[in-house]
């Protein structure tokens, strides 16, 4: 597709919360291993009411993507009241913060969100890239995502894959990090060779976008 | 578990209705939401305190909410969080175009959420600062990394009496920071408590053992052995507290005796005897002497003891009066 329309965010998100249905056990198993064992439950629980949401907020938003994604992502803090979720609504409602005034979503605009997203994360979680976080997926897609739309003959599909490409490869580097935060930290040993569930979720965030946009 | 309720669901919802029926001249709720706890004698031009945090620590954290302390608060569920959108409503409520000051404990759940309520009020151009406290000296050598348990009260005042004078923003969050600079608590368990919700206690604990250092959720403390006398207990604190934040002799402190939800006050006056009796051998004065709960882990029994370094200006908050349902000072 070549652009994004206000009344196509919500079956973006819908997407999104899709996918994080499909991997709901895979990531409450690997959370449990090294963290609390919800993450699957806050992520398909918080992005799978996100649709729901949009709609919600909709008429109020009147055409504004920004002012849309600020309102809805406030609502779903509410539903996913922990770490992750936190992390999660507050990306969405920065991401929209870097939309307002947007009524539609080209491939300038999808760099802007997941640039605004992933600064979004960065402030609440007070984390770097390197710990061992959901940041080490996100930052690389939204680095990628500017970069690519910067470029000549970008399009909104291009900019997409640049994104899910660089937060797979992302991904896929923490498993040589060391982690700061949670129970991971506290069991260093055991993280080692294995990926960072909270960057798995960044992942599939970006790979259901990516689904919908490609 | 033997509790008085109806439902270990309806717990903290029975709770509140109680309390807003009770005193509906004193407080109320925003935005039909139970949670969202305001007072009811808002004063124009005041910068408004909201603070926020878990059940299950009465009068913490709502009790504070009245005339000469804080103005709002968010309820959690017991031992979680409030919701961001719930200290936005609740800011949205009670501020009075003075802007507000979030004042709570420094729980990683709760920074989360009073950072993105400040995110929320900033869209409505709602001007807020934020401090934690953080005084409970044995959860952490890094004072930036403590837990905040009974000595918040102390900021509360502080920052209570400040805005109620008509102190502006920055002068509120300077008084809270005085109260904070000059506070610290050390706080010990005799028995656990039992989250409505899980049935079972939160801990084990012999029965002839205290744990000293345990945090108000069971958080693990710096040792668990055989129960010590009140004089021991409170000479061990005081050294604690004393090598944390040095007095000099003839300087003054306040002393807050918490009990911590099943202990007797008989148990605390005992303590707080032997608190002033060592404090005043070292020619350390006495202010004020503040005895009874003031944040409690439901039924957990055990005591904190929490000095706060005195000097004129914190005397003077220390004297101006409040009033809320659960506190009267005049």
């Amino acid at each position: 597709m070549e652009r994004i329309t206000f009344e196509q965010v919500p079956e973006l998100f819908g997407k999104i919360g899709g996918l994080f249905a499909e991997k709901k056990e895979e990531l409450c198993e690997m959370d449990a291993r090294l963290g609390d064992g919800d993450l699957g439950l806050t992520m398909s629980k918080g992005f799978g009411a996100l649709p729901e949401l949009l709609q919600a907020e909709s008429d109020g938003a009147a055409g504004d993507i920004g002012k849309l994604l600020m309102k809805a992502g406030m609502k779903m803090s509410s539903l996913v009241p922990s770490t992750m979720g936190f992390l999660m609504s507050t990306g969405v409602m920065e991401g929209g913060k870097a939309l307002k005034g947007k009524t539609q979503i080209g491939k300038d605009e999808l760099a802007e969100y997941l640039v605004g997203f992933a600064a979004g994360v960065q402030k609440r979680g007070k984390c770097e890239a390197g710990q061992r976080t959901i940041y080490d997926a996100i930052l690389p897609a939204a680095n990628a995502a500017k970069e690519a739309a910067a470029g000549d003959g970008a399009t909104l599909e291009s900019v997409m894959d640049a994104a899910y490409e660089a937060a797979k490869a992302g991904c896929e580097a923490t498993k040589d990090m060391v982690p700061v935060f949670g129970k991971a930290a506290v069991h260093a040993a055991q993280c080692v060779g294995v990926v960072d569930q909270g960057a798995v979720a960044g992942c599939y965030m970006i790979q259901g976008m990516h689904d919908y946009i490609c | 578990m033997k509790k008085i309720m109806n439902a270990p669901e309806a717990y903290v919802d029975d709770m509140l209705k109680g309390i807003y029926a009770a005193h509906p001249d004193m407080v109320k709720y925003a935005e039909d939401d139970l949670r969202c706890y305001c007072t009811a004698r808002k004063k124009d031009g005041k910068v408004a305190i909201i603070t926020g945090g878990g059940s299950g620590h009465l009068p913490l954290f709502l009790g504070y909410v009245g005339d000469g302390l804080i103005d709002g608060c968010g309820v959690g569920g017991v031992f979680q969080s409030p919701s961001p959108e719930q200290i936005y409503n609740i800011a949205k409520e009670v501020e009075s175009g003075a802007g507000v000051l979030y004042l709570y404990g420094n729980y990683t759940g709760d920074i989360m959420t009073f950072d993105m309520a400040t995110d929320l009020c900033d869209m409505d151009d709602i001007v807020c600062k934020s401090i934690v406290g953080a005084d409970d000296v044995n959860s952490h050598k890094d004072p930036n990394t403590r837990r905040g348990v009974a000595g918040i009260y102390f900021m509360f005042k502080a920052a209570g009496a400040k805005a109620d004078e008509g102190g502006d923003l920055d002068s509120v969050l300077a008084a809270a920071q005085l109260a904070k600079d000059n506070t610290r608590t050390v706080g010990f368990a005799l028995t656990p408590c039992i989250i409505p919700e899980v049935g079972h206690p939160n801990f084990e604990l012999g029965e002839d053992e205290m744990a000293m250092g345990m945090g108000i959720h069971g958080e693990p403390g710096i040792w668990n052995g055989p129960l010590k006398t009140s004089r021991e207990i409170a000479e061990e604190s005081l050294n604690t507290l004393l090598e944390d934040m040095p007095v000099a002799e003839g300087e003054e402190v306040s002393i807050l005796i918490n009990g911590l939800g099943a202990t007797s006050l008989e148990e605390l006056y005992i303590l707080s005897n032997d608190v002033r009796e060592i404090l005043s051998a070292k020619g350390i004065g006495i202010y004020r002497t503040i005895v009874g709960e003031y944040a409690t882990s439901m039924e957990m029994a055990g005591a904190s003891i929490s000095i706060c370094k005195m000097n004129e200006e914190l005397k003077g908050y220390m004297d101006h009066p409040v009033q809320t349902p659960f506190i009267c000072q005049k």
